[in-house]
């Protein structure tokens, strides 16, 4: 309780401006200062999200878009940590893909949906190799980055210790680049959501995205704003869920731990 | 010096590193020995290459000529075990992980190697420290982690790089009496490098004097200050005139060494 107070009172200004601002919202639209039609009041808003809550909506849209972001993630992750750790013990390896990587990575990866259509089946498989794209690259080169930052006289005292092969990999290598990978892992995640929303406004029917996308088409503002709050939630959620899994699996690391 | 068995035996050793072209000598020709049970301390200036004779002896390094033989006594058990200058601790371990860690690495079983990592904790006082993570502990902690863990193997000799060096005085005072407890414990054959002699005359049998680089012995000082040993022997005369006379020939070479840095830098060969 006190814990709680002492937070409120150091940060305030965080609780407080969101609400003002929603406030000066509401106001400004209800009072026409904002045009109602763009801008729908917040309890407007909130009234539609509740609704395509109840009857079925919303969750039928976003149980799609979780299952594409979950299966993009998942190979951008499972490809990404396979390719960053052996980039990262190999340097012929690491010499052979940097430059590729560096010019590949910053594409923006729904600009990779034709392409990647010539390759895969159009459609579900495309949309989400399209969106594991980003992903995949952040994910690898965050991970190479943590198998090469390890400390060299902790790897020479587990070399002494008797640690060789798989043990080695095991026991130091793949510990002791996590805490990066995870790192890759939450920024990768984020991109995976983005780019699944981005692919879904370009080409499906169904998905978060798509329906934001349908609603702004038949002009039903209310709905299009719900569907944002959705997905903003969407993204925290995932954000947070990760850092907790984080927490958990790595207590070691000393800003996780300590809290 | 009773040398006809001895434990260590570093026979005529010279360690040399290429670098960029050049080939800088570390050790050149180094022969000296501890018999079994000795706690042998070496010391010299920065760059008589003190830390390179460790890692030899623990095998990070190979020699460019010459041979080290250690004899073993126990099969199974290895040969060596380092305590190094910075802990060197796996961070995503657990202290007792850590200790256990070179027994895991030979296939011991975890009941075994759990009863072996507790009583090495004991051994140092961290017993209640077990389920730690190393980023909790002090740094005197860390350092006892480390002595668990390089005792944790049994080795037959322990080698220890600047142990304390990291620590602060005071930590590093306790931390001596420690060792000199663990050591009467367990009486094992120590090789240690610091570049402290007062501390190499409160631990040593024995002390080593290495020369600025290229690192030659240049002298070996028995240090007859009896045993058991305390903090109190440095009040003695004849602490004091030991330390006076191997201070006096460190001096040489500490000055030596200060004027290779300022001038034509280390001794270099061929091109």
């Amino acid at each position: 309780m006190k814990a709680t107070a002492r937070w409120l009172a150091e940060h305030w200004i965080a609780v407080v401006s969101p609400i003002a601002l929603l406030a000066l919202w509401e106001w400004a639209s209800a009072t026409g200062l904002l045009r109602a039609a763009f801008f729908p009041r917040p309890s407007t808003i909130a009234a539609h999200l509740r609704d395509l809550t109840l009857d079925g909506t919303l969750w039928s849209h976003t149980a799609i878009t979780l299952a594409r972001i979950g299966a993009s993630f998942a190979l951008a992750a499972g490809l990404g940590v396979a390719i960053g750790l052996a980039m990262g013990l190999w340097r012929g390896l690491r010499d052979g893909l940097d430059p590729v990587f560096a010019v590949v990575y910053p594409i923006p990866s729904v600009l990779f949906l034709p392409l990647v259509s010539f390759v895969v089946p159009a459609g579900e498989t495309a949309l989400v190799v399209t969106s594991a794209v980003t992903s995949f690259f952040l994910i690898a080169l965050t991970t190479t980055q943590g198998v090469r930052q390890i400390d060299r006289l902790v790897v020479e005292a587990a070399l002494h210790y008797g640690a060789r092969g798989r043990r080695l990999f095991t026991a130091v290598l793949l510990p002791g680049a996590l805490p990066s990978i995870f790192t890759g892992l939450r920024l990768g995640l984020g991109f995976s959501l983005i780019v699944v929303v981005a692919v879904e406004i370009v080409s499906a029917s169904r998905g978060l995205g798509a329906l934001l996308w349908l609603s702004w088409q038949v002009l039903k503002v209310e709905d299009m704003y719900a569907t944002f709050v959705v997905i903003a939630l969407l993204g925290a959620l995932l954000s947070y869920g990760l850092a907790a899994v984080r927490t958990r699996l790595l207590p070691w690391v000393p800003d996780v731990g300590e809290r | 010096m009773p040398t006809h068995d001895p434990k260590v035996l570093v026979d005529d050793v010279s360690v040399t590193f290429e670098s960029r072209g050049r080939s800088v000598v570390a050790l050149d020709r180094i022969s000296l020995q501890a018999r079994a049970g000795e706690f042998l301390c070496i010391v010299g200036p920065s760059g008589s290459g003190k830390s390179t004779l460790l890692r030899v002896l623990a095998g990070l390094h190979r020699q460019s000529a010459g041979a080290v033989r250690i004899t073993a006594e126990r099969p199974g058990t290895p040969l060596t075990a380092m305590v190094f200058q910075e802990h060197a601790l796996l961070p995503w371990r657990t202290v007792r992980d850590n200790v256990a860690f070179g027994l895991e690495n030979r296939g011991i079983g975890r009941a075994e190697r759990d009863a072996r990592a507790r009583e090495m904790l004991a051994l140092v006082g961290l017993a209640r420290f077990a389920q730690h993570y190393p980023h909790q502990l002090s740094g005197g902690m860390k350092q006892r982690v480390g002595i668990a863990r390089a005792l944790a193997n049994d080795p037959e000799v322990l080698l220890m790089d600047e142990p304390l060096a990291a620590l602060d005085a005071q930590t590093r005072t306790i931390m001596q009496e420690e060792l000199l407890r663990i050591w009467a414990t367990l009486g094992k054959t120590v090789v240690y490098v610091t570049h402290s002699l007062e501390e190499a005359l409160l631990l040593g049998d024995r002390v080593v004097l290495l020369t600025a680089r290229p690192g030659r012995v240049s002298e070996v000082y028995p240090v007859d200050l009896g045993r058991p040993r305390g903090l109190a022997v440095r009040g003695s005369p004849a602490y004091g005139a030991l330390l006076e006379t191997i201070w006096a020939r460190l001096r040489e070479e500490v000055v030596r060494a200060m004027a290779d840095d300022r001038g034509s830098g280390p001794e270099t060969i061929g091109a």
